[in-house]
């Protein structure tokens, strides 16, 4: 009795977090389609993969923990599943910086709503003075 | 009784998934720029192996949830070269 009482409450929690996960990708795929430009879809690329991803995962290896009808290899998706949420915690932020400074120093994406760029001049200031 | 819940429960999330793969892939398609189509594809991919976990869960495959850490690591790899080859224009290690 008390070990099918802990099993659902380990499916509902998870249960919560799947829900909250998948609502913030269509939030998020929303915001990649209708965003003007590269940096500001940055935003929403942030709530599709900590939101969308790293949540959800974790509410599923709970749910594969609680879920007795899976088998003796719940456990492994459930560890295998917490290790995919961890890498995906790692790996987008890391991966996301990455490309925003290579797309800022290589021009290929514009800073649109700007009213000053310091960056820029410093890049710039600095170029010329190892050129020179 | 935990089951059937948890059956009705994902076949209920699958749509919403399958919305919001569509709509990242508009993107990927139409992005007008280099970044603008990795970034699509890098958000789509982390979702999908979201979405691997919870089909995994679905047809009780065990299967699937190796191949969820191997797409996650291969499209930070995809991010890392393509941020690599814009900087400075080359694809060396």
């Amino acid at each position: 009795m008390e070990e099918s009482m802990i099993n659902l409450a380990l499916v509902g929690l998870g249960e919560i977090m799947v829900a909250v996960g998948v609502i913030s990708d269509l939030i998020a795929a929303l915001g990649m389609l209708r965003f003007p430009n590269f940096f500001v879809r940055l935003h929403a690329a942030t709530v599709g993969t900590i939101w969308g991803a790293f949540l959800p995962l974790v509410g599923a290896s709970l749910i594969a923990a609680g879920s007795e009808f899976l088998g003796q290899y719940r456990w492994f998706m459930s560890g295998g599943a917490i290790v995919t949420a961890i890498l995906i915690l790692i790996l987008a932020p890391a991966g996301s910086h990455a490309l925003a400074r290579a797309a800022y120093r290589s021009k290929s994406a514009e800073v649109r709503p700007k009213s000053v760029d310091h960056l820029r001049e410093f890049l710039k200031k600095e170029g010329g003075e190892e050129s020179a | 009784m935990i089951e059937e819940e948890v059956i009705h429960f994902l076949i209920v999330v699958f749509p919403i998934y399958m919305a919001a793969f569509t709509l990242y892939a508009v993107r990927a398609v139409k992005g007008p720029t280099i970044p603008d189509i990795v970034l699509a594809l890098d958000a789509m991919t982390y979702d999908l192996a979201a979405f691997l976990a919870v089909l995994a869960i679905f047809f009780r495959s065990p299967i699937l949830i190796p191949t969820a850490i191997v797409l996650a690591l291969w499209v930070y790899a995809l991010d890392i070269y393509v941020a690599k080859y814009l900087e400075s224009k080359e694809m060396g290690g």
